[in-house]
């Protein structure tokens, strides 16, 4: 049993009653729990059905994956539901695949695409139509996939940052001749392509056989993406492991870049719209950056890294772990949520960072208060319920696998839950034992499948699987513990 | 650069001579002491140092006949309206306006700023030793040119302009941008390398002012045919028509003064130039 790496909470009247579902992501399974009691796990059942022909002519080792199916299980990195509540939006990670699942009226999950992208897909977001999936990518370029892929578009227009991919069945012609003046290294590899293109071999990019539209792109990688309207324009933002943020208009005029909010000093990792329209984004620096965004204007840097300080000096069992002089002392911002809309209007997030077990109530008054709640593990994913006009719940994924404050380390009592809830009232976090009692088989059973390859001890395993095991490990802890992961280090690959 | 420790103490006992002996502060740079590797790979974390944004960029030390601290009668006589215009421009009395990315050793830099006297141009290249030299010369040149105050409006900065042009600029800030035989990335891997792509050219739109203009010139045709491609399917540019490209004044000088468009003139290669010109956004979608 692995933590939730992502959840979801999908609320929604039918029929005149109000119901919600909460969806985890738990490393390749996905499971549900409804309002009313039904429980549900996506383990993959369906994910042989709708590959397509190009899918199987990967190269090899992909392959080899597809013909053992037990070996098979991607990771899942992002979750998203749909503004109609009818679909969710997921992304696998060691497969770059963003795959939509329609939730059926039983709470069952039925995989009705896997799109694999070229590159893997960082963050996802939904446009408010439901028309549209932004993939934001690990190359630095925003896509957009329709939600519903058209049935016959085998016939799908040609990227515009590669015209010639169109061209791929023509033969193949060397880009200069060797008279131009190149370097050394240009010229080599201008012969290699000659010497190549005369055997026949020229190796092209396969194009990929779904709809899917390049819109905008940084030059680096990036982290987040959201969409959003404001007086009847639509914008995306999107935030990059250099210091930026982008503020560009939504499609069809997505080339158009708006403004840029400048003002963080590291990787900026996410980025999170308030009820009343501020941004507010996080990442490596010790603060959160709030901006009038549409101006592209800071307006104040809430500092959280005091308050992890204080939060770890208080923990006796983790005081000791904090550096004498905490000037250095880094911390990663991993998540930041507005409190929904309907609790109130004031702005106010729930922020957490990595391999902190604890969340940060910020509230953006002046000053900002930064009040810290206690979890038993690391926070990893916070959604909310609303309850009624005037509660907020918060449900928190919490790593049950590392020791709170530990990314690697182990602990020896597993058996804790992956859930915590919390209510606020009047601006005050208490935990919520009825709703966590309500999730008991959410938090501490699901998914209950049978032979799960990934909890059965490496003993009871041939070298092979081990091997096997030990990769998605790994696959896994980048998707629980990949922001600190994006710190540029200096020195590194300097080039001179 | 690596190379031999010989080498390496050869050239910094050379540079520092630039700086520290007085009879040499008006002889050019030596290009053999500051070449280096053809290639730099934009997508690394160089060690690169840029401004937040460009309200904190300090443009006076490169400048500094344009700073307004260095005009004691201007800075007297600023009543407040002119206070709020220094400050919004960082204490200088203009802004770059003409940028030449990767400028390597700066051929068209030089050949550009006795044509544009009043404007501030900059170069931008991300090579080390490369920027170096152009600043050396930019020194040199001042030196020489004293009298006239010659170069005081070229200079050169160590940059990805591939990730950080609006650390630099602000929107619609520039009118001209020159993009002079940059590196083909023949392999199709290393495509998103290319200095020129449909969406590296909505940062070209952002920094340039509606009617601003981008130059582009190569040797191989595959890569202006690229260049070309990309730009025309950018809705932000449109490109111009070959006699009103041929009547611009800077295509002779990108042409012949740029060091790459002399090695190509030795070699008797072809030359192939296309001029886009930014166009003004177009109205939001619901507001037409
Ligand atoms: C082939 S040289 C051309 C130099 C000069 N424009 C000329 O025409 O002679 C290309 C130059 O672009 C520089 N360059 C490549 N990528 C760059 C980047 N991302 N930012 C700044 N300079 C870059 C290289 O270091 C190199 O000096």
């Amino acid at each position: 049993m692995v933590p939730y790496q992502c959840i979801q909470v999908c609320e929604r009247s039918t029929n005149g009653s109000h119901e919600w579902i909460l969806v985890g992501a738990s490393g390749s399974k996905l499971v549900i729990q409804s309002s009313n009691g039904a429980t549900r796990t996506w383990a993959g059942e369906d994910k042989y059905m709708n590959l397509k022909e190009n899918e199987t002519e990967e190269p090899p080792e992909k392959k080899v994956k597809l013909s053992s199916p037990n070996e098979y299980s991607p990771t899942f990195s992002c979750l998203a539901i749909s503004n109609d509540k009818q679909y969710v939006v997921a992304v696998t990670a060691e497969d770059k695949c963003v795959r939509v699942f329609q939730i059926n009226s039983d709470y069952h999950l039925h995989e009705i695409s896997q799109r694999c992208m070229a590159r893997r897909p960082c963050a996802i977001a939904l446009t408010s139509d439901d028309s549209t999936i932004l993939c934001a990518d690990k190359f630095g370029d925003v896509y957009a996939l329709p939600l519903i892929s058209p049935a016959e578009d085998v016939h799908h227009e040609s990227l515009a940052d590669e015209p010639n991919e169109a061209a791929t069945q023509k033969q193949f012609v060397p880009a200069a001749s060797l008279l131009t003046v190149h370097s050394g290294r240009n010229r080599k590899v201008l012969e290699e392509q000659i010497k190549l293109a005369s055997k026949g071999r020229m190796k092209t990019k396969e194009p990929l056989q779904f709809k899917h539209e390049l819109l905008l792109g940084h030059v680096s990688m990036l982290t987040d993406v959201v969409y959003t309207t404001v007086s009847g324009r639509n914008y995306i933002l999107t935030s990059d492991r250099d210091e930026h943020i982008r503020v560009s208009r939504g499609p069809p005029q997505a080339h158009i870049i708006e403004c840029f909010c400048q003002g963080h000093e590291e990787f900026v990792s996410k980025l999170c719209l308030t009820t009343s329209g501020f941004l507010i984004s996080g990442g490596g620096d010790p603060y959160l950056c709030v901006w009038d965004w549409l101006k592209g204007r800071l307006l104040e840097k809430i500092c959280i890294r005091t308050a992890v300080i204080t939060f770890l000096g208080e923990q006796p069992e983790l005081a000791s772990t904090l550096p004498h002089n905490t000037e250095g002392f880094k911390i990663a911002i991993s998540g930041i949520w507005s409190t929904p809309r309907n609790y109130n209007e004031v702005n106010e997030v729930l922020v957490v960072c990595e391999g902190v077990p604890a969340f940060f109530y910020v509230r953006l008054e002046s000053p900002a208060v930064v009040e810290t709640v206690p979890l038993n593990g690391n926070a990893l994913d916070i959604a909310f319920i609303s309850a009624s006009e005037s509660i907020c719940t918060a449900v928190v994924a919490v790593d049950h696998m590392h020791k709170p404050w530990f990314t690697t380390e182990r602990r020896a009592d597993e058996g804790r839950g992956r859930l915590q809830c919390f209510e606020c009232r009047d601006g005050r976090w208490g935990q919520d034992r009825k709703l966590e009692s309500e999730l008991e088989w959410f938090s501490r059973r699901a998914p209950d499948t049978d032979g799960e390859r990934r909890d059965a001890g490496p003993a009871l395993l041939a070298d092979d699987s081990v091997r096997a095991r030990q990769k998605d490990e790994k696959a896994f802890r980048d998707v629980l513990y990949g922001v600190e992961k994006l710190r540029k280090r200096s020195g590194a690959d300097e080039q001179d | 650069m690596p190379g031999e420790p010989a080498k390496r103490q050869k050239r910094e006992q050379y540079k520092k001579s630039l700086t520290t002996d007085e009879s040499k502060h008006a002889s050019l740079p030596q290009k053999k002491f500051y070449r280096q590797r053809a290639h730099a790979n934009p997508f690394s974390d160089h060690l690169l140092t840029y401004p937040i944004s460009p309200e904190q960029m300090d443009w006076s030390t490169h400048y500094p006949a344009y700073t307004i601290r260095n005009d004691k009668e201007e800075n007297v006589t600023g009543d407040s309206h002119d206070q709020v215009e220094t400050r919004s421009a960082n204490g200088m009395k203009k802004k770059v306006e003409i940028a030449d990315i990767g400028c390597g050793f700066g051929g068209l830099l030089f050949a550009l700023a006795p044509m544009f006297p009043e404007t501030l141009i900059l170069g931008i290249e991300i090579r080390t030793s490369v920027t170096e030299y152009v600043q050396e010369k930019v020194r040199a040149l001042r030196t020489q040119n004293k009298d006239t105050g010659g170069f005081q409006n070229a200079s050169c900065i160590r940059a990805n302009s591939m990730k950080f042009l609006p650390n630099f600029f602000f929107k619609a800030q520039l009118g001209k941008i020159f993009l002079c035989f940059p590196d083909p990335h023949f392999k199709q891997r290393k495509h998103k390398a290319r200095i020129v792509s449909y969406t590296l050219n909505s940062e070209y739109a952002y920094v340039l002012r509606p009617g601003g203009i981008v130059y582009t010139i190569t040797d191989v045709e595959d890569l202006h045919n690229w260049m070309v491609e990309h730009f025309e399917r950018h809705p932000s540019f449109e490109r111009l028509g070959e006699e009103e490209q041929e009547n611009e004044e800077c295509v002779a000088v990108m042409r012949s003064e740029t060091e790459e468009g002399k090695k190509v003139e030795r070699n008797k290669g072809q030359k192939f130039v296309a001029l886009f010109r930014r166009l003004d956004d177009p109205p939001w979608p619901s507001e037409h």
